[in-house]
């Protein structure tokens, strides 16, 4: 389903907003405005106190709704109704500890109860074959990350065990907005193309409109978190300021 | 599996790391594999270092307790710690591949003043993360760490503290991956991380057990070490692994006791933390724990991957001291021996007080793995 959806749309644009900023209930709410924006999939983020693969936005978002009492059990009680609302996909992005506390398995197969599509889980261990076949018995997409670094041995291994679509990581470094994004990524993205059929979309730096644009020209999709989360923990009104802020990297293009 | 001690270590990282991971366990295998490599590891030990370190045995403290106490003198290391056979022997690697920028975390300061001791001596670039809470108690080490022409970089997210300064350090990885040297501090981290760092710190074990042979007559029955990470009692652990009859313990920091500790076999559920899955203190949501010891370094939520090992195969026993019995202890071995232990290592010391109850006579060996004057504030400051 997050396949279809991202080659529907051509143009694809996943927001990612973490859980519980600055509530549940207005999380709720901001996926929704994101939805009417345009949105062509949803990354709920799991708030986590070590976020060691991200800069200083995600890292006050997690902050944040953990100050403000985030539990995962209130998440899962939640992702139902929101999974039944929208008409997009919503995945899971959690660092892994969060996601074994009660046991993996157990965990993948109550988001996918809950509605949830897919998971996204940056510090996987290296040898993941085991939680991809969970996965996929399961019925979620296990969406994985390719890095700049990867070596070619390393996207054979990666992408023969990613469903979904796969995540290129545009940037050495931690998540964040960056001015400007690397001139290897549409090589990077050639090469993920070379071991797998699945729509390819770029995450971690983008913040314009422009960016947006640009990598559209490559890939299948684009994933902003650090620019929204900054946006919308700086708001009076975070839906709507959720939705203008989707609403300007899209620019013009149709949603 | 490769990287695993049973079900523990592992590599937990962004994929952005693993070539990085990769390329440290390849120049690990081959340095290891180098003769060369030893030598000059050895000859560093020797020439730079000071050792061997002493063996002392702590008569006064033996008399007062009914024990036959001997201590292993990593204090008596340049540098004030064991961390230092750890940094020469990564910075030795690092060397080897090239890298010019290092990068380090440290809690107490000992591994970070380590870090720029090494840097120094081979003319690289030292970036060291510390928690701002354990800047402002561990101040002389900022200082010495910035006279040593180290670059400190204050850590202010989450508790402040070794966790938060790992992670930053991580971070900094990520970001900088093809230049630069991640020069862990303890026996914990992705693999090949532990096992890494336990081979450097496999000196002291190797030094001790002979001397304790030689100037006793024979194995102790109980070899006792401070457990953070864990790193010095991987480190004298491993020489006594094989040995049946040498009781092995590992002391945990158990801070000021409910719930306000560092004591992650004790009371921590296997989880993942900085790459490696081991037990770690954490609530029932999987979020680390915010962790309190009056000794910095030990003031960690998660603890080395073998010594989980160790602790779920019983090979070793992890037990508790807080921080009140060890000011006791730090008082109590500058008073009966003239010896100030650091924080950390009067852990170890504070067991003893628990330990000879119902093992009178008994030989152990205890690894007094730094020494003390970093902390004199401190103890001045808590009174009693």
């Amino acid at each position: 389903m997050i396949t279809q959806a991202i080659i529907k749309r051509k143009k694809a644009v996943l927001p990612y907003v973490t859980a519980g900023v600055p509530s549940l209930d207005v999380t709720g709410e901001i996926i929704q405005a994101l939805e009417e924006a345009g949105a062509t999939a949803i990354e709920i983020g799991v708030p986590f106190s070590d976020p060691m693969a991200d800069g200083p936005v995600l890292q006050k978002a997690s902050y944040m709704a953990l100050q403000a009492g985030f539990n995962t059990d209130d998440l899962l009680a939640r992702l139902k109704g929101w999974s039944t609302s929208l008409h997009i996909p919503l995945i899971v992005m959690s660092y892994i500890n969060p996601l074994m506390r009660k046991g993996l398995q157990r965990t993948l197969k109550s988001l996918h109860l809950s509605g949830v599509k897919g998971v996204i889980i940056p510090d996987l261990p290296r040898d993941a074959q085991e939680i991809y076949t969970d996965c996929r018995e399961i019925g979620l997409d296990l969406i994985r990350l390719v890095a700049p670094t990867t070596s070619k041995e390393r996207h054979s291994e990666i992408l023969g065990q990613c469903s979904g679509f796969v995540y290129a990581v545009s940037i050495k470094g931690v998540t964040g907005q960056r001015n400007a994004l690397p001139s290897e990524l549409r090589a990077q993205v050639g090469m993920i193309r070379n071991f797998t059929d699945l729509p390819v979309c770029i995450g971690f730096g983008v913040s314009t409109a422009s960016q947006v644009e640009e990598l559209h020209s490559f890939a299948d999709g684009v994933i902003v978190g650090s620019f929204l989360m900054d946006r919308i923990m700086n708001s009076q009104d975070p839906v709507r300021t959720a939705h203008e802020s989707l609403r300007e990297l899209l620019n013009d293009i149709q949603a | 599996m490769k990287g695993y001690f049973g079900e523990f270590g592992g590599q937990y990282v962004p994929e952005t790391l693993l070539p990085a991971l990769e390329e440290l366990d390849a120049a690990m295998g081959k340095a290891f594999d180098d003769k060369c490599f030893w030598d000059e590891f050895n000859s560093y030990m020797v020439n730079y270092v000071g050792r061997p370190t002493p063996l002392t045995h702590a008569k006064r403290l033996s008399d007062l307790l009914k024990l036959e106490v001997w201590l292993k003198r990593e204090d008596l290391n340049h540098t004030g710690s064991h961390k230092i056979n750890n940094a020469i022997g990564q910075i030795l690697l690092a060397r080897r591949m090239n890298k010019e920028r290092i990068i380090a975390e440290t809690g107490a300061g000992q591994h970070g003043v380590a870090t720029a001791t090494v840097c120094a001596l081979f003319g690289m670039e030292c970036h060291v993360y510390m928690g701002s809470t354990d800047m402002a108690r561990q101040q002389v080490n900022v200082e010495r760490m910035r006279l040593l022409g180290a670059e400190v970089i204050p850590v202010t997210s989450g508790s402040a503290t070794l966790k938060d300064a790992t992670s930053e350090a991580i971070r900094d990885w990520i970001t900088n991956v093809d230049t630069t040297y991640y020069l862990i501090g303890s026996a914990i981290g992705p693999h090949p991380y532990p096992s890494l760092v336990r081979s450097f710190q496999e000196i002291i074990g190797r030094e001790a057990r002979h001397q304790i042979i030689s100037m006793s007559g024979s194995l102790p029955d109980a070899v006792i070490a401070c457990v953070g990470g864990g790193s010095n009692a991987i480190g004298i652990f491993s020489a006594f692994l094989n040995e049946d009859k040498v009781d092995l313990i590992g002391v945990e920091a158990y801070g000021r006791g409910n719930g306000r500790h560092g004591a992650s076999i004790n009371f921590g559920i296997p989880g993942v933390l900085h790459g490696t899955r081991s037990f770690l203190l954490q609530d029932k949501n999987g979020q680390v724990l915010e962790t309190h010891s009056i000794a910095a370094g030990l003031d960690y939520p998660g603890v080395g991957p073998e010594h989980s090992h160790l602790a779920v195969t019983k090979k070793a026993r992890y037990v508790l001291v807080n921080d009140e019995q060890t000011l006791a202890a730090f008082r109590l071995l500058n008073r009966l021996e003239g010896i100030a232990p650091a924080l950390e290592s009067a852990h170890a010391i504070g067991y003893l007080s628990q330990y000879c109850n119902g093992h009178e006579g008994n030989k152990v060996l205890v690894n007094l793995s730094g020494r003390g004057d970093k902390d004199i504030h401190t103890v001045i400051g808590s009174g009693s």
